[in-house]
């Protein structure tokens, strides 16, 4: 999680505006969903893929292992999609018998589940292409354009600071307590994480009060307005993605 | 007549739970110059700190900010911390933003300056701590040395007429540390008042030009650092040490390598002074 945080904020299309990575990856992953089409799933997986890789630098071995992640959950959902059970004497491409019952593979069955499966690795790819091409805040900042309402960004903003403060501190005290054998045995083990859970309860508690001062010390009334980096729309992007999303349309109908 | 610009006359405060944390303190912050307050942990430097900017509310006895009393309203206090700035210890708890950018300008936007003037401070605090380099890092990116020059730029940008430093060079390596004094003096030259706490006490003697010494909720004593930090008695009272420039210097006086002359403050001051005692030796041999 935190690499890709750190590939977000430093990849080769950090000065692209994030309105278009964002058009880009959503648009690409609504249409591929809505064609329905194999073809269209399967280029879309390979293109997302090429350009992570070839174009914003992200390493082949880092995103395949990204890619990975996913496909447990997905192969046990597809085993559902494409197995049935039933008494009927349907044409099973396999099966096995269980009394009167059988419990096998149709082949549409087989045809949904591979459907299914290119569509939504491709919809994996689109939002990995945002995660890894575009920071959080710069998402917000979109969100922000799309009226996203305020108070949510705010919490959004802090949540996610405070993520990182807080990651440091549970790894420091998890530190000093193995320093200190904390977790030599498997019962001393979780009674250390719990010191370490109770701990960041009661610090976090105290950080916010520590903020709150510090933002009342720079006149915080209320609301965290902070100003945000300028982008320039390219022309050139925006017109790349129509190009690309008006062809998948195309080889989407072209059986 | 000196101007004060801060000012506290009887201030005690109590915690919420009735512990006395502040003890009938009157002190006072003359304009432009550079204070260093001293103490032992827990003596009440921050909490005094935190009553200058109107955070905490006196439980008796008032805050003067340039000869009028801090009053605890909604526009007040937005003008007193526009005036009077704190950067805070631990720089994890003062900076909330995502980007160092973002972070620097959210205090002069409070101010309701217009954009472009908001980033044209922004810009400056940046130059004026040397991290415009860090201008678009993400915030947890940073070191601590960069975090703590980030929450004073956080301040330095809001363009305060006080500047109040908690432990700015806690946890700071010396490279750091003087980095940070050194832009303290630029900000100070600038006339900008400058407090700051402080355990280094030879920083404090070597810097400031006003010592205020805090034990337990009192002011112990204040006055020129060449001066109070000279008096054995009240060093030892205070659970202070005496700055190592000032004891050497004392040490050969009192042997008699040296007549009385300047007090060396800092490093470069004392060697010359060997140096010259060095020099005037030698003639007297020859």
């Amino acid at each position: 999680m935190i690499l890709i945080d750190k590939y977000a904020y430093c990849n080769k299309f950090q000065g692209i505006h994030p309105m278009e990575k964002f058009i880009f990856s959503m648009g690409t992953m609504v249409l591929t969903i809505s064609l329905n089409s194999l073809l269209v799933s399967c280029f879309v997986v390979i293109m997302v893929g090429a350009l992570l890789i070839f174009r914003v630098g992200i390493p082949w071995k880092f995103y395949s292992k990204i890619m990975l992640m996913p496909i447990s959950f997905l192969l046990l959902s597809l085993v559902t999609v494409a197995t049935v059970i039933t008494k009927q004497p349907i044409d099973l491409l396999y099966f096995f018998p269980l009394g009167a019952w059988k419990i096998g593979i149709t082949k549409q069955g087989l045809i949904t589940a591979e459907l299914l499966f290119f569509k939504a690795m491709a919809a994996v790819s689109c939002l990995y292409f945002l995660s890894l091409t575009t920071p959080i805040i710069e998402i917000m900042t979109v969100l922000r354009k799309l009226k996203v309402p305020e108070l949510f960004l705010e919490l959004m903003s802090l949540i996610y600071r405070f993520i990182f403060v807080l990651m440091e501190t549970a790894d420091r005290i998890y530190i000093s307590q193995s320093s200190r054998l904390g977790y030599s045995s498997v019962q001393k083990g979780y009674k250390s994480l719990g010191h370490l859970i109770g701990n960041i309860f009661i610090r976090a508690f105290k950080r916010s009060q520590d903020l709150y001062n510090a933002l009342e010390a720079r006149g915080y009334n209320g609301q965290l307005r902070v100003m945000e980096k300028k982008y320039v729309f390219s022309l050139q992007n925006i017109l790349l993605i129509v190009l690309l999303d008006v062809f998948l349309v195309v080889i989407a109908n072209l059986r | 007549m000196s101007e004060y610009i801060l000012e506290t006359q009887n201030l005690n405060y109590q915690y919420p739970d009735g512990t006395p944390a502040l003890k009938g303190i009157s002190v006072k912050i003359e304009k432009g110059k550079k204070v260093a307050l001293l103490g032992l942990n827990g003596a009440g430097k921050t909490t005094l700190f935190l009553h200058f900017n109107g955070i905490l509310k006196a439980s008796q006895g008032k805050v003067l900010f340039k000869g009028a009393e801090i009053k605890h309203n909604h526009k007040f206090l937005l003008d007193l911390r526009k005036k009077v700035g704190i950067v805070f210890q631990d720089p994890d708890s003062q900076l909330f933003a995502a980007t160092v950018w973002q972070d620097i300008s959210f205090g002069p936007l409070n101010l309701n300056l217009p954009e472009e003037v908001v980033e044209k401070r922004v810009l400056q605090a940046l130059d004026s701590t040397g991290i415009t380099y860090l201008k678009d890092k993400p915030t947890h990116f940073l070191s601590y040395g960069q975090k703590k020059s980030v929450s004073i730029a956080d301040v330095l940008a809001m363009e305060p007429e006080v500047i109040i430093f908690d432990e700015p060079t806690a946890w700071l390596d010396p490279k750091h540390t003087a980095e940070i004094m050194q832009t303290f003096d630029r900000i100070n030259e600038q006339g900008t008042t400058i407090i700051l706490s402080t355990h280094d006490i030879d920083l404090a003697y070597a810097w400031a030009d006003h010592i205020i010494v805090m034990g337990d909720g009192n002011i112990l004593g204040e006055g020129l650092p060449q001066e109070i930090l000279s008096d054995e008695d009240f060093l030892i009272k205070s659970g202070l040490v005496k700055p190592i420039i000032l004891e050497i210097y004392e040490k050969i006086k009192s042997i008699g390598l040296i007549e009385k002359g300047k007090i060396p403050k800092n490093r470069d001051e004392l060697l010359a002074t060997l140096g010259e005692m060095y020099g005037k030796r030698k003639s007297l041999d020859k």
